[in-house]
């Protein structure tokens, strides 16, 4: 999960998941699953906050180029650094130049989405820095050198005594395999690294326009070690996270935790607008925020597709979805799993690179029932099944030529009822070739892709005629 | 200076020009508040749900209480912040009283996470979800209520608010805030809840 994919072989990465990941990933949705209910339960009002939360990420997508124009406004004036990066490539560069400038050998990093989809660890690496992963799931992950597992959760599918190896491995000790004795121990390297990292990287769950505020969202403390130690912090932060203002984050605060882990507010929500004010307060003396664009303005295009940046990252979604509980986070091939991996990646990656993502899907519709903000993802996921068949202004179609043809026939067929009841009359014509029973299998290609999965029943159902003679008996 | 993200933003959404179309849809109605004294035990249990300690304490009873915590945690070292409120209940007085080594609030990183507590005072209290709201600035610094092992804050009713949008009225120019909701934990290893992973491992708020 190291670089930015240029295939998502779903369907075959799907077929080497070992039986303890869904095992494992299935433990941890479930526990998601209760907490989320019990919260959801104390709420009367839930309904109309997540319409709420709905309207105002709506709102705030129509007119994202006002609120970060804002912000940038906002954040200047407190005195931060405000850069733009179109591409992954430009946001590594501003990062590994703001790091030069200070001479930085450690970096010392909070959960980030941002800087997993731009790779800004290996670039560090390259450059000769040092970029630890300080969330104890994702210092697990990153010893381990996997990708994460679930978006909450990374590092669930490793066993404590696996991990215990990991630690008596890496830091050149002879771990125990209690959970509590592993977190103390990671207390103890990390805080080391907080002292000493000259650079805090982290990113964002909102910024707010109206003050030109970062808002970050941690449970361990280490988003505000991380903010609070270094003498430098770098944000990065996707322009979707854009919200109009403090009122507005009432809505998603009250969203957030619940959707996410069942709290009701998560331990830490640090609210940062530019840097420390005096010396003995702690805090970075430089605040730089990394504004990253990387083919999202593109996805504003499509006003079914966008409607994936209401999204809040709770995760919620990804409990629920029996296609992720059987395969886990890594069949996904990203950073990002789940129903929201299947309408993100997509859109993110091209629909040629991730074409197979939107049909990881029952379209059950459980993720659109749970999404704290009403994210439409079964009508996301048929619309980019739409885009990866009859392709986009990035791909071309990828359904065979036969299916396009057989898909556009029924497609008139259906349009038309005379068209379509004429075919009626046409269709029990050919059950005698293929009819087995009361089913028809062994269709020829393309209608094979269907029979060879399942049989269709016989032509020859009269529903009209059906309905008509029920309609005068009646 | 053209923007060439916010160009494409604008050419994706097909914006005529750059002002707000409509207005940002409206929130919820704020909470009503229960009396000062319901709201305080709404609060107090809040925080132990969230496996933190909640106490009610007169002014006078703060010597003991502190006593009991440097024996029942075993406080060595901690630092104080520096606000009238902590300074009238004598705070640092009595911890040296009680021999523990008591560093100046903004002391160097190192010294503070040397600390097994750190005493500060939150500017806001939110009873619904156990929550502390803390500003910081030259007297009341980031890494008291982060680095030392025991978090101890001392609070009185008037930081007492309804909810979110109460507290964001008042506090959203300040440039840092924090909201603390109980102590630092984590379920990263096989889901198993640990307190303590990077901040406080014990929470203490006492009301006076």
């Amino acid at each position: 999960m190291s670089n930015t994919p240029t295939y998502i072989g779903f369907e075959e990465y799907s077929q080497h998941i070992p039986a303890s990941i869904p095992a494992a990933v299935q433990q941890a949705t479930s526990r998601f699953i209760v907490g989320r209910a019990a919260r959801v339960a104390e709420l009367p009002e839930w309904e109309q906050l997540r319409q709420a939360g709905s309207d105002i990420r709506l709102h705030t997508i129509e007119n994202m180029d006002v609120y970060l124009a804002q912000f940038e406004e906002k954040v200047k004036a407190a005195g931060g650094h405000v850069h733009w990066a179109e591409t992954a490539e430009d946001a590594r560069q501003i990062v590994l130049e703001i790091a030069k400038t200070h001479h930085v050998k450690m970096a010392v990093k909070s959960k980030s989405m941002a800087t997993e989809e731009i790779n800004l660890n290996q670039a560090l690496e390259a450059a000769g820095i040092e970029a630890i992963e300080t969330d104890l799931g994702e210092y697990i992950i990153q010893i381990a050198g996997t990708g994460p597992s679930h978006i909450l959760a990374p590092a669930v599918h490793l066993k404590k005594e696996e991990v215990a190896a990991l630690f008596s491995k890496h830091l050149h000790m002879n771990a125990p395999d209690d959970p509590i004795e592993l977190a103390q121990i990671a207390r103890k390297t990390l805080r080391e690294k907080f002292l000493a990292a000259e650079m805090g990287i982290s990113g964002g769950n909102f910024l707010i326009a109206e003050s030109g505020t970062l808002v970050l969202v941690t449970n361990e403390g280490n988003g505000r070690m991380c903010t609070t130690m270094p003498d430098l912090h770098v944000a990065v932060v996707g322009i979707d996270k854009i919200i109009p203002d403090w009122e507005s984050l009432t809505v998603f605060l009250k969203l957030l935790a619940r959707s996410a882990t069942g709290q009701k507010l998560s331990t830490y929500t640090q609210f940062i607008s530019g840097a420390r004010r005096s010396e003995g307060e702690f805090g970075p003396n430089e605040f730089h925020i990394v504004l990253l664009d990387n083919g999202r303005s593109n996805i504003l295009k499509d006003p079914i597709g966008r409607e994936v940046f209401k999204c809040i990252r709770c995760g919620s979604c990804v409990n629920v979805c029996p296609v992720y509980k059987n395969v886990g986070g890594f069949a996904y091939g990203w950073f990002i799993s789940g129903p929201i991996g299947a309408i993100f990646a997509p859109q993110m990656l091209g629909t040629q690179t991730a074409r197979e993502l939107p049909y990881a899907s029952t379209l059950c519709g459980a993720c659109a029932d749970v999404c704290p903000v009403k994210i439409p993802i079964p009508t996301i996921l048929r619309h980019l099944r739409r885009r990866v068949a009859q392709g986009d202004e990035f791909s071309k179609p990828s359904m065979p030529a036969p299916l396009q043809v057989t898909a556009s026939l029924t497609s008139a067929a259906l349009a038309s009822h005379w068209v379509y009841r004429f075919g009626t009359r046409l269709l029990p014509l050919i059950n005698p070739l293929f009819r087995h029973n009361n089913w028809l299998t062994n269709m020829p290609y393309p209608l094979s892709r269907w029979t060879k999965v399942r049989p269709l029943p016989a032509f020859g159902a009269h529903f009209r005629q059906w309905w008509k003679k029920r309609r005068t008996t009646k | 200076m053209t923007n060439p993200i916010l160009e494409n933003i604008r050419r994706a959404l097909g914006r005529p020009q750059e002002t707000l179309l409509g207005l940002r849809p409206s929130i919820l109605e704020p909470r009503t508040p229960a009396s000062p004294d319901s709201e305080i035990a709404f609060f107090l249990e809040e925080i132990e749900n969230l496996s933190g300690v909640g106490q009610k304490l007169a002014a006078n009873e703060v010597e003991t209480a502190l006593k009991n915590l440097v024996s029942e945690q075993k406080i060595g070292k901690a630092s104080v912040w520096n606000t009238p409120l902590l300074h009238d209940l004598k705070i640092a007085e009595h911890l040296r009283a009680l021999g523990v080594d008591v560093i100046p609030p903004n002391a160097s990183k190192h010294q503070i996470a040397e600390c097994d507590l750190g005493v500060t005072e939150a500017d806001f209290i939110l009873p619904e979800t156990g929550t502390l709201a803390l500003r910081s600035s030259e007297e009341k610094p980031r890494a008291t209520s982060l680095a030392p092992r025991v978090h101890l804050a001392i609070v009185t009713p008037a930081a007492l608010r309804a909810d979110l949008h109460q507290v964001f009225a008042e506090a959203k120019n300040s440039h840092y805030l924090v909201f603390i909701s109980g102590a630092s934990r984590t379920a990263d290893i096989e889901l198993t809840l640990v307190l303590g992973v990077h901040g406080p491992k014990n929470l203490y708020v006492w009301v006076i």
